[in-house]
């Protein structure tokens, strides 16, 4: 479940922690790659994303029960 | 327990679009003035992810004559959000849109598109459109920047649980969502802006809390701590319905430009045949149980079809989404391979449960002197929210001229109760965790007084909601102050669950979205009227009353 944080380009700069509305990353040391401590919190805002200071770091993983039906043609 | 004692002239809880612009105004007349948030202001709040429509009156674009603007606009979902308010109050929010709209865009929030506004969506065809497409993905940053530019301090991460208040208000206290340290607050003013209620009906994924078109850490927290202080509450026990996509529970149903249909292609309502950039497909707005409707009724599902829809709507649409808070529809379109032009997207009837207010006269001040509300507590929407925020910032200043320093001295009893309370969470080895609890609270919600309503369903209901109360209270056990703050939020919960059951049991007739099967007609005698609950000397009180305005 959303997000995932690519350890490799994370700068560990703390800003998605402090952004997350819901803290879903609670708990999370300074100076580290955050940790993810409530996943199932998340409300998919998209904050930590738009915080991150490299792109590509933060992805959101949107869930299977949250699958968008659409009909093909 | 620690504390932490902060003293300003105007407190706001809660920092979404409302409480930061009663915030900056505030400050920009000289008060000193504290944002608690139980988030982060950057990002929170239903404006967090951002927005795209603002309800905004321009003489030179709607004419000179306001009216025929609030009509129009009435005629739109808008009536559901406005219709209890009273026309006075509505018409002082439209006056002053295009004051706030010019601010904005001098603040570095974009209103204009090439120089021009440009209004879209959520529109008739042929009639008036209201709402100012603008570029809303920065929105909270770039409030609160403003906020800071200001001086306005900002605490983060504080979830404010009651207000302190005897004749008027006094205070407020929180607690540290990281931490556990307790804040006491002593101000003249308290701006409640804590949002609308989530998490009190079950959400679109079964036994998931979180998957919600708005924030799931919206909980009703203001109006139950106005409640408790003595402050009124109105039509508790009305319920919001909204419509999304399927399953990825998301607000801007707007922002998609096709055409409502069904498995056969016919269009669902009667508004457009083909996909319309400057309106929009309007039908659920009229009745937005229709999705609902045609599924139960075997005509399902109900899809929204962009097929048709022209390249520079295509461009605009795509342009507008994440604006609105859509990217991660968007990524997740672009990942599953679904192109919008061809493929139809399913939407549903989202159940948000209930509606309701804090009951505000026209300068949004409360039945409690000194205390406020705005934004969601009042109506929903940006445009709502940013206006009354800015008034409310005004009228709390010009209270202060005129009021005594408030009395705080039932501050420490307050403190000692919530104390008790959250050390008894934390020490317990078991006991049932929020979650545990909450689905418990939206089970009893969504069986009797969901959908379908009778005096034997509600009766019962209520019975089961006071056993669950009893118990939650004995046993509901936090692991940290994260967990602390959740499982406060679903305390608050109950008693709002509480309030709906009560307000139903009052409310003897079917109106809107509330259906008495004991009670089928929509009594005209209650026309213009609100149900008001409140406490009179630690007991519930309601009583119905007459919008004036």
């Amino acid at each position: 479940m959303p997000p995932v944080i690519d350890p490799d380009k994370c700068v560990r700069c703390g800003r998605c922690v402090d952004a997350c509305p819901e803290d879903v990353y609670f708990g999370s040391r300074k100076k580290h790659v955050p940790q993810v401590t409530y996943p199932q919190e998340c409300a998919y805002c998209n904050g930590c994303v738009e915080e991150c200071p490299v792109e590509g770091t933060i992805t959101l993983r949107i869930p299977l029960p949250m699958m968008l039906l659409y009909k093909s043609t | 327990m620690e504390t932490e004692h902060l003293k300003c002239d105007v407190l706001c809880v809660g920092g979404g679009i409302g409480g930061l612009m009663g915030a900056i105004r505030a400050s920009e007349l000289g008060a000193k003035v504290i944002v608690a948030e139980k988030g982060n202001v950057m990002h929170s709040g239903k404006g967090g992810g951002g927005c795209d429509h603002f309800l905004c009156y321009i003489p030179e674009v709607h004419g000179t004559d306001m009216e025929t603007y609030v009509q129009e606009m009435m005629q739109t979902q808008q009536l559901h959000n406005f219709d209890t308010l009273g026309m006075k109050r509505v018409r002082t929010h439209i006056a002053k849109t295009f004051d706030i709209v010019k601010l904005w865009d001098s603040w570095g929030i974009p209103t204009r598109q090439n120089g021009k506004y440009h209004f879209a969506g959520h529109a008739f065809p042929g009639g008036l459109r209201c709402l100012l497409k603008y570029e809303g993905r920065r929105q909270k940053p770039i409030l609160t920047e403003q906020a800071r530019k200001r001086k306005v301090q900002i605490v983060n991460r504080i979830m404010v649980f009651d207000v302190i208040a005897k004749d008027a208000v006094a205070g407020a206290i929180g607690i540290d969502a990281r931490t556990g340290k307790i804040f006491t607050f002593e101000a003249g003013a308290v701006i409640l802006g804590t949002g609308a209620v989530v998490r009190l009906y079950p959400a679109v994924t079964p036994g998931w809390l979180n998957n919600n078109a708005t924030r799931p850490s919206l909980t009703g927290d203001g109006r139950l701590m106005a409640y408790r202080a003595g402050a009124e509450l109105q039509d508790v026990e009305m319920r919001m319905l909204h419509v999304g996509p399927k399953y990825f529970a998301r607000f801007g149903q707007a922002t998609w430009v096709g055409v409502f249909r069904d498995p056969q292609d016919r269009a669902i309502g009667p508004f457009v045949t083909r996909p319309e950039g400057l309106y929009g497909d309007i039908t659920p707005e009229v009745n937005k149980a229709l999705f609902r409707d045609h599924w139960t009724s075997g005509r399902g599902p109900v899809y929204m079809d962009g097929r048709g829809i022209s390249d520079k709507d295509y461009r605009d649409m795509m342009h507008w989404f994440p604006h609105e808070g859509l990217t991660p529809v968007v990524e997740h379109m672009k990942e599953e391979g679904i192109d919008y032009r061809k493929n139809p997207v399913e939407f549903m009837t989202y159940d948000h449960g209930c509606q309701g207010r804090i009951v505000t006269n026209e300068k949004g001040e409360t039945s409690l002197k000194g205390l406020y509300a705005i934004g969601e507590e009042l109506a929903p929407g940006v445009s709502n929210a940013s206006v009354f925020g800015w008034l409310c910032g005004e009228h709390a200043v010009n209270y202060l001229k005129h009021s005594n320093r408030p009395d705080a001295s039932g501050m420490k009893e307050q403190v000692a109760e919530k104390a008790s309370l959250v050390d008894k969470m934390l020490n317990r080895k078991d006991g049932a965790d929020w979650r545990e609890v909450n689905i418990a609270l939206q089970q009893i919600m969504q069986d009797y007084a969901g959908l379908l309503r009778t005096e034997a369903l509600l009766q019962a209901g209520s019975a089961h909601l006071a056993r669950l109360k009893r118990k939650a209270y004995e046993i509901i056990k936090a692991g940290n102050q994260h967990e602390v703050m959740r499982a406060l939020e679903v305390l608050n919960l109950i008693e709002m669950g509480d309030l709906v059951f009560m307000g139903a049991l009052g409310r003897k007739e079917t109106r809107g979205n509330h259906v008495r099967l004991d009670y089928p007609l929509t009594n005209p005698r209650m026309n213009g009227k609100v149900h008001i609950q409140k406490k009179v000397n630690g007991k519930p009180v309601s009583e119905w009353r007459t919008i004036t305005g």
